[in-house]
């Protein structure tokens, strides 16, 4: 009985970070630690931050990077062995729906013929971990925690069924990828994307580029050990817009009406203005 | 990678120089030089410098040929990235800045009809309508980019051939000593309309169908396009409607300014696709090299400046031909779902 009662408590107590969680972000997979060398041992855990919790997107917005350190407490890595354990960082933006295109030749001319709408995408999609994701962990694993590209979760709308094959929607996902990839909104850092200091701290570089979709975005740091992650650690960063970015950006969506007189008297403003000016100079 | 890395050096030059140089006014206006400003509508952070750059540039060909520079400056906008909706509403307000100062001088100078300039305007407001409320179903089937890129074809094409033509019809005559045969008064199918009215200012005694239906195609395209339609407008009233050429530029500047500000304002209600950091970009460029362009465009003859310009209109329209026929090396294209979830 009191064997049963142990074991129900640690189940609730791994189970306790996983309800914890905003339901948007991904689910972090409950830590599934392999057999552990030393059974007597605490569990390894990981810690981690962002040095930028909130950033202001203002008029003079060029991208930042943002640093995600960390470090592994209980580290069980035998000395000497630095490859022992594996972090992988994960930062994603908010998810929106989003239409992807797909143009054919019609008669000589491109033109849009058909398309799939995902009802949620990562505005932003960045990874960085010690090594190659693929060496540090098998596709199942990286499935379960939404690590890597091809394991970003995207749900097709319905409406694409019987019009597309799903071998043309694979392709669909893939072109987002491939063009987020190309706005260096979907980045991979590889190679030096997570360095560690010492034995246990660590720290990931992570570029927001001038583009990045305003919102907030969450940290996902993974602990692996012989291609299981271990733990897992959530930091947020609010991303908003701030200045007379915010101000001219809040006018136009909050009150259009207003904002287009404003930019009517504004553009008959100037040009008033400007031929008075050059008129008083030329006479 | 590579681009970051180019930013990264452009950026660490910048302020290195400021830094190790003492304070000196070069050194605050290479920094301002190189400022990026981060648009708030099109939200995409661009060069300032460049795209004062750019205004200037169109302003100094639209001062040169008298034209509004719309059809010039929001395909460029396109080029540059910046999305289709907001340089085309981008584009009707810097147009409006361009033609007020215009249409105020050709009111002062007594060269506007402001009857008929009203019953253009009336159609306009509605084509503008019409061409705002379509731009914005268009854009949810994903068909608007299409659609402003063909009627840029169609239109540039056929105004860039006829002015093509014509110039160089007139550069031969006045080469062989010719004189042009001019055309007095004749009678057509539009004094056969109902509805008529007296225009005073000039001299006209017509239907008012015809300039209202002139001036909603007009409205409409602008709308559609991001342009004046000055183009199609000045054509329309001299050999349409016959409106003496006296009153003919104050009238569709007159126009032009009216319906463009009811434009701009429609874009920024039904399609938020007005952004006013990027409109004051362009208009401060534009207004300075306009008067560069009003300077250099004295200096040549009406048809070489008119063999020119449709030089220049066909030259876009080609571009933008070119990449509607050619196999785009990216086939795929994403966006924002627009009405619906968003």
């Amino acid at each position: 009985m009191a064997r049963m009662t142990l074991a129900l408590l640690a189940v609730l107590l791994l189970l306790l970070p996983v309800l914890a969680q905003d339901s948007r972000a991904p689910r972090v997979g409950p830590p599934r630690p392999a057999a552990t060398p030393n059974a007597d041992a605490p569990l390894e855990t990981v810690e981690a931050d962002v040095s930028t919790r909130t950033l202001e997107v203002t008029t003079g917005f060029t991208g930042h990077e943002i640093i995600v350190f960390g470090a592994i407490d209980n580290s069980q890595a035998p000395e000497g062995d630095a490859n022992y354990y594996d972090v992988v960082v994960v930062v994603e933006g908010t998810p929106f729906p989003i239409v992807v295109r797909r143009k054919s030749d019609v008669g000589g001319v491109w033109i849009n013929t058909s398309s799939v709408t995902f009802s949620s995408v990562p505005s932003y999609y960045a990874i960085a971990s010690t090594r190659p994701i693929e060496e540090i962990a098998g596709p199942s694993v990286l499935e379960r925690n939404a690590i890597g590209f091809q394991h970003i979760k995207m749900t097709p709308s319905a409406s694409y069924k019987g019009v597309l094959k799903e071998y043309e929607v694979a392709a669909f996902r893939d072109a987002v990828i491939r063009l987020k990839k190309k706005q260096k909104l979907y980045v991979t850092e590889p190679k030096d994307g997570v360095v560690f200091a010492g034995r246990s701290l660590f720290r990931a570089a992570i570029p927001l580029p001038a583009n990045v979709p305003v919102g907030p975005l969450v940290a996902r740091t993974y602990l692996f050990r012989k291609g299981e992650a271990v733990s897992a650690h959530i930091a947020r960063v609010t991303l908003h817009r701030a200045g007379l970015e915010r101000v001219v950006h809040n006018f136009a969506f909050l009150h259009p009406a207003g904002y287009g007189l404003f930019a009517v008297l504004v553009a008959v403003g100037s040009g008033l203005l400007a031929s008075t000016f050059f008129k008083r100079r030329n006479a | 990678m590579l681009g970051r890395g180019v930013a990264c050096a452009l950026t660490g030059a910048s302020y290195g120089s400021i830094t190790r140089a003492p304070l000196s006014a070069a050194s605050h206006s290479r920094k301002y030089l190189l400022m990026n400003i981060y648009l708030p509508i099109a939200e995409m952070s661009v060069n300032a410098a460049l795209f004062l750059g750019m205004g200037w540039a169109v302003g100094f060909l639209s001062g040169m040929f008298g034209v509004g520079g719309g059809f010039l400056l929001t395909p460029l906008l396109m080029f540059m990235g910046v999305p289709t909706a907001v340089a085309v509403g981008t584009g009707s307000m810097q147009i409006l800045a361009s033609s007020v100062s215009g249409a105020v001088a050709q009111y002062q100078r007594n060269n506007v009809d402001i009857k008929m300039g009203a019953v253009l305007v009336v159609g306009g407001v509605v084509g503008s309508v019409i061409g705002v409320s379509l731009m914005k179903i268009l854009r949810q089937v994903g068909q608007f980019d299409l659609f402003v890129a063909l009627s840029y074809v169609l239109f540039l094409g056929a105004v860039g051939a006829l002015m093509m033509i014509e110039s160089v019809g007139t550069i031969r005559k006045r080469q062989t000593g010719q004189a042009s045969p001019r055309k007095t008064g004749q009678h057509s199918w539009v004094h056969g309309l109902p509805f008529k009215m007296r225009f005073h200012r000039s001299k006209l005694y017509i239907s008012a169908l015809p300039p209202a239906m002139i001036g909603a195609f007009v409205g409409f395209m602008a709308a559609i396009m991001g342009v004046g339609g000055g183009f199609v407008m000045v054509p329309a009233m001299i050999y349409l409607l016959r409106v003496p050429t006296s009153v003919v530029i104050g009238t569709s500047l007159f126009q032009i300014t009216f319906v463009m500000a009811v434009t701009t304002f429609l874009q920024a209600v039904q399609n938020k696709s007005v952004d006013v950091v990027l409109a004051l970009l362009l208009i401060v460029g534009g207004v300075i090299g306009a008067q560069f362009g009003a300077a250099a465009g004295a200096k040549l003859k009406g048809e070489q400046l008119r063999f020119l310009l449709a030089g220049l209109v066909l030259l876009v329209c080609l571009r933008i031909g070119w990449d509607l026929m050619n196999k785009p090396v990216e086939i795929y294209s994403i966006g924002p779902v627009i009405g619906g979830a968003n």
